[in-house]
């Protein structure tokens, strides 16, 4: 075999394609050939850096953020029920307002009863959340210390070493972590870094627990490089995204931009 | 009957949201495929509408990746350029002018201690010579060594024949490499990452 003949089969013999009867003909021909076998890996290592550079390439947030929004592939909230009303509305006007006082009567009375019932069954990531508020009130006690070690060990040692804090770093974001507290929300305990800067406030909580803790209108993504479900969601104007690490759960909670929380999220996330 | 129609809205509901997991891997395509960024996000946002009218097309379970690339590249040539799907090209002219240049040097080339890069700097290298080759080369250079195809999911999407596929994605790394000169030695290159 010559060298010009060689050149497409090491290409194939670099992406695991060459089979019988080219790949032992290359195979005996590299044995003898060093020029043919300096290409074979200069090749190889090509083929790495090419894939390494695409993952420096990714969707700018500006466009996650338009797909999201696009009403073609995602229901505004206004519309999700926007093709019942031709079949529930009345076409006589005397009934509009008899189905009018009908609804109100049952929204007002459902409400009272979610309102009661709910509140205390409400999905741990959404109650945790409200930490957030607490704190920006100066309402909810954290223990301050100076620098993420200590307040890492503080966290750890309050679960008696059960589970770690993230301990993400966010310098990159001019976030430093200022202070931690301890929740406990329906019988578990829920660590709470609480991270602050020019780059505003960020809380990252962190709890035993699994993916069915996300609440059930978070809007699920998957991300398919690491293979990791992110779910996000919005309280109170603070936007949320929650993902799983082994059997512990992580929520990073901002009044960042979703898409911004989100890309954040997933540059830090860790497949289990 | 409102009840079928709601189910239907969910279901195209679930579809976009399992699509949108390959935004990264479509943006990097349509990167390469057009010009400029602005055209790729359009390019990325169309597709993905384009491919929630024709989702019952797509079987459940099959590479859902492969089949938006397929409508992405589809979508492309469709709508932003009125030119022949796959260019025909002299695929012993275009390319050889650079390739041979490759093929003689490669062997005995010393890059010495200037030629090393840092891995940051060889990445914008590496995209920078992505754009500057034929896009018939180009482009199976992108779905296998970016998006991880297989060469016959690439020849599907690119409605090629695998050998096709192969010749020129052999010729496309080399004018990749042939843009590369300078950075030859990428091991030693990315040892000093």
């Amino acid at each position: 075999m010559k060298c010009e003949e060689a050149r497409e089969l090491i290409t194939a013999l670099v992406d695991q394609e060459l089979l019988d009867p080219e790949r032992p003909l290359l195979e005996m021909h590299l044995k003898e050939c060093a020029r043919c076998r300096f290409a074979l890996e200069e090749e190889r290592r090509l083929k790495t850096e090419i894939r390494a550079a695409a993952d420096h390439l990714r969707a700018p947030a500006q466009l996650r953020n338009r797909i999201l929004t696009d009403p073609r592939l995602f229901r505004e909230k206004s519309q999700s029920t926007r093709g019942w009303r031709d079949y529930i509305w009345p076409r006589s006007f005397t009934l509009r307002p008899a189905l009018i006082v009908t609804l109100l009567l049952v929204f007002s009375l459902s409400s009272l009863y979610l309102f009661n019932v709910n509140r205390t069954k409400q999905p741990i990531a959404v109650a945790a959340l409200e930490t957030y508020g607490l704190f920006l009130s100066n309402e909810l006690p954290v223990s301050r210390a100076n620098g993420a070690a200590k307040i890492k060990e503080q966290l750890i040692r309050a679960v008696g070493g059960s589970f770690e804090p993230m301990g993400y770093d966010f310098s990159a974001m001019n976030l430093e972590p200022v202070a931690g507290a301890i929740r406990e929300i329906q019988g578990r305990k829920i660590l709470v870094a609480i991270y602050q800067g020019q780059g505003g406030t960020l809380f990252c909580y962190t709890f035993v627990g699994s993916e069915a803790d996300a609440p059930q209108a978070a809007a699920r993504f998957f991300d398919a490089d690491k293979k990791i479900n992110f779910y996000a969601f919005s309280r109170g104007g603070m936007n949320a995204v929650l993902h799983r690490e082994g059997d512990v759960i992580c929520i990073l909670a901002s009044e960042m931009p979703m898409e911004e929380l989100l890309a954040l999220a997933r540059s830090k996330a860790r497949p289990s | 009957v409102a009840g079928k129609r709601q189910t239907k809205v969910e279901e195209k509901e679930k579809f976009s949201r399992e699509a949108v997991a390959y935004l990264d891997h479509l943006y990097r395509v349509a990167r390469y495929l057009t010009e400029e960024p602005d055209e790729a996000q359009d390019l990325v946002q169309e597709a993905y509408v384009r491919a929630l009218g024709s989702y019952k097309q797509f079987t459940p379970g099959s590479n859902m990746k492969a089949w938006l690339t397929r409508i992405l590249y589809n979508f492309f040539f469709d709508h932003y350029r009125q030119k022949k799907r796959w260019i025909s090209v002299d695929d012993s002219s275009t390319a050889e002018k650079y390739v041979s240049d490759y093929w003689e040097k490669v062997a005995g080339e010393n890059p010495g201690p200037e030629g090393y890069v840092l891995a940051s700097e060889l990445t914008t290298k590496i995209t920078d010579a992505l754009r500057k080759i034929p896009e018939e080369f180009r482009l199976p250079v992108v779905m296998i060594d970016m998006g991880d195809f297989s060469y016959a999911e690439t020849a599907e999407i690119l409605s090629c024949p695998i050998g096709t596929i192969r010749s020129r994605l052999s010729r496309g790394r080399r004018l990749v490499h042939s843009h590369l000169k300078a950075y030859v030695g990428i091991e030693k290159g990315r040892e000093k990452k």
